[in-house]
C-alpha cells in the first residue's frame, strides 16, 4: 500500500514535469527536463526550513500534513473503487486546505491565494454536478459500478460527453499555468504556497503529485472504464498533454473572469442535466 | 526552525515503525485493508515531513546559519 503512495506521487510529479515540458515546447522554449518536478521535490527537501515569525506555527506545519493525508486517502478511495462522492468531498477539503495554507503564514500573498481559493471553489465545485449525469445512466456513484456499467455499455465519454468536458475543466482548474490557476498566479508570487519553502514545499510537491495522479486516474476510470494498467497510464498522459496544450495557449484569467467562465459552464451543465432528466427513462 | 536531529529521528522512527507494523498486520490478516489504509493516511505524511527534516536537521552544535537578506 505504501508503495502505491510513493509510485503515485512520483508518477504524478513526472506528469507535472511533462506538463511543463509540453507547455515550453509549444511556446518555442526548450523547457526543463520532464523529471524536473521530481528533482524539485528532492531539492526542496534538502533546503533550510523554518517557520516565519508571522505564521501560526501549528497551522503552518499541520496543514502540510493534512494536505498529504487527504490526497493519500483519495488515492485509496479510487483504487478501492469507492464512491466518487468521497472524491468530491476530498476535493472540497482541498479547497479548505489551500485556504489554510494561505492564512497560516501571515503573508499577504498567501492570504490572497487563500481567498482566491475560496472564490474559485464557488465555481469549480458546482462543476461536479456532472456526477448527476453519470448517475442517470449508471444508477450508482461507486467507481466499481461505473466501471462495470462501461464494460457492458461502452465508455461514458461517448454516452455523456458534456459531463466529461466539465470534469476535464475541473482537472484543468487544478493544473499549474492553466487559465483558471488563479490561486497561485504570479501577480501574487506563488499564492498560498508563497511562504512554504524547504521541506514544507517538498511535502507540497508530494501532495501535487498525488493530486495530479488521482484526478487523472479517476477521469480515465469514470469516462473510459477498466483498461489494462499500462493503457490507463498512457491515457492519463494523453489527457495531461491535451490539458498542457490548453494551458500553453491561454493566459491566466483574472479571478472574476475565471469564476464567470466556470459558472457559465456549470449553467450549461445544469441545462444538459435537465435535458437528460427529461429524456432518460 | 530550531529542531534537533534527535527529536526528528524520534518522529521518523515512529512513523516508519507504524507503517511497517501496519503493513505486516495487513499481510498476516490481523487487520482489514481499510484499517491499514487509515494508518497509512495518518503515518505517511508524518514520514514524508520527518524524512525531509531529518536530512537537514542539525545536532544543535552548529554555527548560526545565514538566514536570508
Amino acid at each position: 500500500m505504501i508503495e502505491y503512495l510513493v509510485c503515485a506521487a512520483a508518477f504524478g510529479l513526472l506528469l507535472l514535469g511533462i506538463h511543463r515540458k509540453v507547455i515550453a515546447r509549444i511556446q518555442m522554449r526548450p523547457g526543463p527536463p520532464v523529471w524536473q518536478e521530481i528533482l524539485h521535490a528532492l531539492k526542496f527537501s534538502f533546503k533550510s526550513t523554518w517557520v516565519p515569525r508571522t505564521a501560526s506555527a501549528t497551522l503552518f506545519v499541520g496543514i502540510v500534513l493534512v494536505a498529504i493525508a487527504i490526497w493519500s486517502a483519495a488515492l485509496f478511495v479510487v483504487l478501492a473503487g469507492e464512491s466518487i462522492l468521497i472524491l468530491i468531498g476530498i476535493y472540497m477539503l482541498h479547497k479548505i486546505v489551500e485556504h489554510g495554507f494561505g492564512l497560516s503564514s501571515g503573508s499577504p500573498y498567501g492570504k490572497f491565494g487563500g481567498v482566491r481559493s475560496v472564490i474559485s471553489a464557488a465555481s469549480e465545485i458546482p462543476l461536479f454536478v456532472t456526477i448527476t449525469a453519470i448517475y442517470f445512466f449508471t444508477g450508482s456513484l461507486l467507481l466499481r459500478d461505473i466501471v462495470a456499467y462501461q464494460a457492458v455499455h461502452g465508455p461514458l465519454l461517448l454516452i455523456v460527453p458534456p459531463a466529461a468536458i466539465a470534469m476535464y475543466l475541473v482537472i484543468l482548474s487544478k493544473l499549474p499555468f492553466g487559465p483558471f490557476s488563479i490561486v497561485e498566479s504570479k501577480e501574487i508570487v506563488s499564492g498560498y504556497k508563497t511562504e512554504h519553502f524547504g521541506v514544507w514545499r517538498a511535502a507540497l510537491a508530494v501532495t501535487d503529485g498525488l493530486k495530479t495522479f488521482v484526478l487523472l486516474y479517476a477521469f480515465v476510470l469514470i469516462f473510459l472504464g477498466a483498461l489494462p494498467f499500462w493503457l490507463i497510464l498512457a491515457l492519463m498522459t494523453a489527457v495531461l498533454v491535451s490539458l498542457s496544450f490548453v494551458c500553453a495557449i491561454t493566459p491566466v484569467l483574472s479571478p472574476y473572469d475565471s469564476v464567470t467562465v466556470q459558472s457559465i459552464i456549470t449553467g450549461l451543465m445544469l441545462a444538459y442535466i435537465g435535458y437528460l432528466w427529461w429524456v432518460v427513462p | 526552525m530550531a529542531m534537533k536531529r534527535k527529536t526528528v529521528e524520534y518522529g521518523l522512527t515512529a512513523s516508519a515503525l507504524i507503517i511497517v507494523i501496519a503493513w505486516i498486520a495487513l499481510t498476516t490478516g490481523a487487520i482489514p485493508l481499510w484499517a491499514a489504509e487509515a494508518v497509512f493516511v495518518v503515518a505517511f505524511p508524518a514520514l514524508v515531513l520527518t524524512l525531509g527534516l531529518w536530512w537537514r536537521a542539525g545536532g544543535g552544535e552548529e554555527d548560526f546559519p545565514f538566514i536570508g537578506y
